[in-house]
């Protein structure tokens, strides 16, 4: 198995730098998904992993071995593309083969590495049949099997699921999950979809024009974004974010959002009148007090049932603000909501003017 | 017609008949030639010279194609003809291919300014007299090397394979250079067959401009046994009349020049005849579906 690192990384087209120099360690078997909006880069990443785009500046290795002026076939990758890519005057089993072929491998070696990934991929009674009589999940299964049948070092998906509907994204997404935990190979997986990234990586990395947000697992994400980027890309619905100041009474520091103090956690580094934002997940607030939690007033605006739960549209002001409820299975009590609870410990404080989190600071 | 003709609005239906029309005349001027030269070729020598002939034959004869097969220049032409027709066919897929799918590759260093030099020659050449005079310069006169290498580039297939590449999508390419693919192995084994109906479009093109390749064998070839069949026709129409071997026999023989031309025209056309039901298979369309999802 192996690492892929990528060192100070820039690409540009001509004049235009579309990557601006990103550092990122991928471990052992490690699953890690890069997601960001389009245009952030994180395609032109994968595809420089792959040999596809050249380097401008900076250095990627595969298993410690620098692969910028290596060609794609030699770095030991496979990549699943969006469009499938089957080749379509061939059938399943050749499209599989199609790369075995090419490096001359033996028959046998070949009929039996085919039958083993239709096995993986349930793809066994298709083998036979061209792409244009397969169904779109079935494509894409054996774009997967062309790119398991290598055995490669490293695996490389560019948003695989984008193409499928809503249903069979979801059952794809365990799939290759599950693949993912009996290959055991490095994968690294491109998606602008954040509850795929949620579900699939070991480790998140979010980009946005060019550069790395941030890298963390997806619960670190969700718990403790680095800035409003993340903290609004993560997340559905995301975070709230609501502009307010710094007010230090003597009951500890608090945000004023309009007119609604929120207490903070622990001791941070903010100062009087200083602006922030304030972040609240919207499935952190509840309907009840608990134990270290404050009050919210809030307008109502719109109930949103989604089953179990509800999105509750509201505004403290003029800043809008989402609250997920339980419904249990009503939502005539949530009509008539006025007021909601957060725990201060799990309210983020960012600075207004550079979208960082503050954090904070380590107790004396 | 089978369709409901009420689901038609008036100004519809006239355009519906109007094209009809168009297309019928259409047939019949193109069919008709055929169908004339045909029956001339089957008629009696009187009245194939006296133009009696007009839509079947009349005193049906074969006489006519007995005279022609029976003439050993026939043949050697009719074998010329294949020689050119197949080695320029080959000639030209085999520069027409490589040169459209390299001219297609965005990685290719100064693609515009290569695809406008090929472009450039659909519009501008230098004319007949300097193509001439390059060719006796070459020492490609009178040579079957001359008339298959000197026309085996031809700027609108180029163009219109380029095209077809180019409309394929790039990550076929790509997807088999990850597989581990060289050019030549993607050329050939991705994006040739893929391209079947295109490359089945231009042999179709080659072919027929071989085969009826006229002015220029006129022009370069001057050895009799070099000739192509459409020369011969030529000669025939040109000389046959004058051929006093040739006249000699019209008095005894059921045939006369007209009939004889009919003959070998019909001739001629066979093979294309026979080779289009095998090219046109590969026109349908839908090769492609499948195969990427936009």
């Amino acid at each position: 198995m192996s690492n892929v690192l990528i060192n100070k990384v820039v690409k540009s087209y001509g004049r235009l730098e579309v990557v601006h120099g990103i550092d990122l360690d991928i471990a052992p078997q490690e699953f890690v998904v890069l997601v960001g909006p389009s245009g952030c880069g994180k395609s032109t990443t994968l595809r420089m992993i792959a040999g596809l785009e050249e380097i401008t500046d900076g250095t990627i290795s595969i298993d410690d071995r620098v692969v910028n002026r290596v060609a794609p076939k030699d770095r030991d990758v496979a990549m699943v593309f969006q469009n499938y890519a089957l080749y379509p005057h061939l059938n399943v089993a050749d499209n599989i083969a199609f790369g075995l072929r090419i490096r001359k491998e033996s028959k046998e070696h070949i009929a039996e590495s085919v039958k083993e990934v239709g096995e993986i991929l349930g793809l066994t009674p298709y083998l036979d049949r061209r792409p244009a009589n397969l169904s779109g999940g079935q494509r894409q299964r054996v774009a997967m099997g062309r790119a398991i049948v290598r055995r490669p070092k490293v695996f490389l998906f560019d948003e695989p699921l984008s193409n499928l509907d809503a249903k069979l994204r979801t059952q794809m997404r365990a799939e290759i999950k599950r693949l993912h935990k009996r290959l055991g190979a490095t994968s690294v997986y491109v998606t602008h979809d954040q509850v795929e990234a949620m579900t699939l990586a070991d480790r998140i990395v979010v980009m946005n024009g060019g550069i790395i947000e941030q890298i963390g697992t997806p619960m670190e994400l969700f718990m403790n974004p680095a800035n409003t980027f993340v903290a609004g890309f993560i997340g559905s619905p995301p975070m709230n974010q609501l502009r307010g100041n710094v007010h230090k009474t003597a009951d500890g520091t608090k945000v004023k959002v309009h007119d609604v103090l929120f207490d903070l956690p622990g001791s941070l580094a903010v100062e009087e009148g200083q602006e922030v934002v304030v972040g609240v997940r919207p499935e952190h607030m509840a309907l009840t007090a608990s134990a270290d939690s404050f009050e919210i007033p809030i307008s109502l605006d719109l109930v949103e049932p989604l089953g179990s739960e509800a999105l509750l549209h509201a505004s403290i002001g003029e800043e809008p603000i989402i609250i997920k409820a339980e419904t249990h299975g009503d939502i005539a009590h949530l009509s008539g909501v006025s007021k909601v609870y957060a725990p201060a410990s799990l309210v983020k404080v960012f600075d207004a003017k550079t979208g960082l989190a503050i954090n904070e600071q380590a107790s004396s | 017609m089978a369709m409901n003709m009420n689901l038609y609005s008036r100004g519809d239906k006239i355009f519906a008949i109007a094209v009809s029309i168009l297309i019928g005349l259409f047939t019949v001027a193109t069919l008709y030639p055929f169908i004339y030269i045909a029956a001339v070729s089957f008629s009696g020598g009187f009245a194939a010279a006296a133009g009696k002939v007009v839509l079947t034959p009349i005193d049906t004869t074969l006489a006519a194609y007995k005279y022609v097969l029976s003439q050993p220049k026939f043949w050697m032409s009719y074998l010329n003809t294949f020689i050119y027709t197949i080695g320029g066919t080959i000639t030209s897929l085999l520069i027409i291919i490589p040169g459209a799918y390299a001219l297609s590759r965005p990685q290719l260093i100064g693609r515009r300014f290569w695809n406008l030099f090929v472009a450039f020659t659909l519009w501008f050449n230098a004319g007949l007299i300097p193509f001439f005079l390059n060719m006796r310069d070459l020492n490609l006169l009178d040579s079957y090397i001359g008339i298959i290498i000197g026309f085996a580039v031809n700027a609108f297939n180029l163009i219109l394979l380029r095209n077809f590449f180019e409309s394929l999508p790039q990550s076929f390419e790509e997807a088999a250079r990850m597989d581990g693919a060289n050019d030549f192995q993607i050329l050939w084994k991705v994006y040739i067959p893929l391209s079947k109906p295109a490359i089945a479009t231009i042999t179709l093109f080659c072919i027929v401009s071989r085969w009826n390749g006229f002015f220029w064998a006129m022009v370069l070839l001057q050895s009799e046994e070099k000739i192509p069949l459409q020369v011969f026709l030529r000669h025939t129409i040109a000389f046959l009349s004058d051929d006093q071997e040739f006249t000699a026999t019209l008095s005894t023989q059921p045939y006369s020049v007209e009939s004889v031309t009919g003959a070998i025209i019909v001739c001629s056309i066979i093979p294309v005849l026979i080779v289009y039901p095998f090219i046109q298979k590969y026109f349908e369309k839908g090769i492609l579906l499948g195969g990427v999802k936009e």
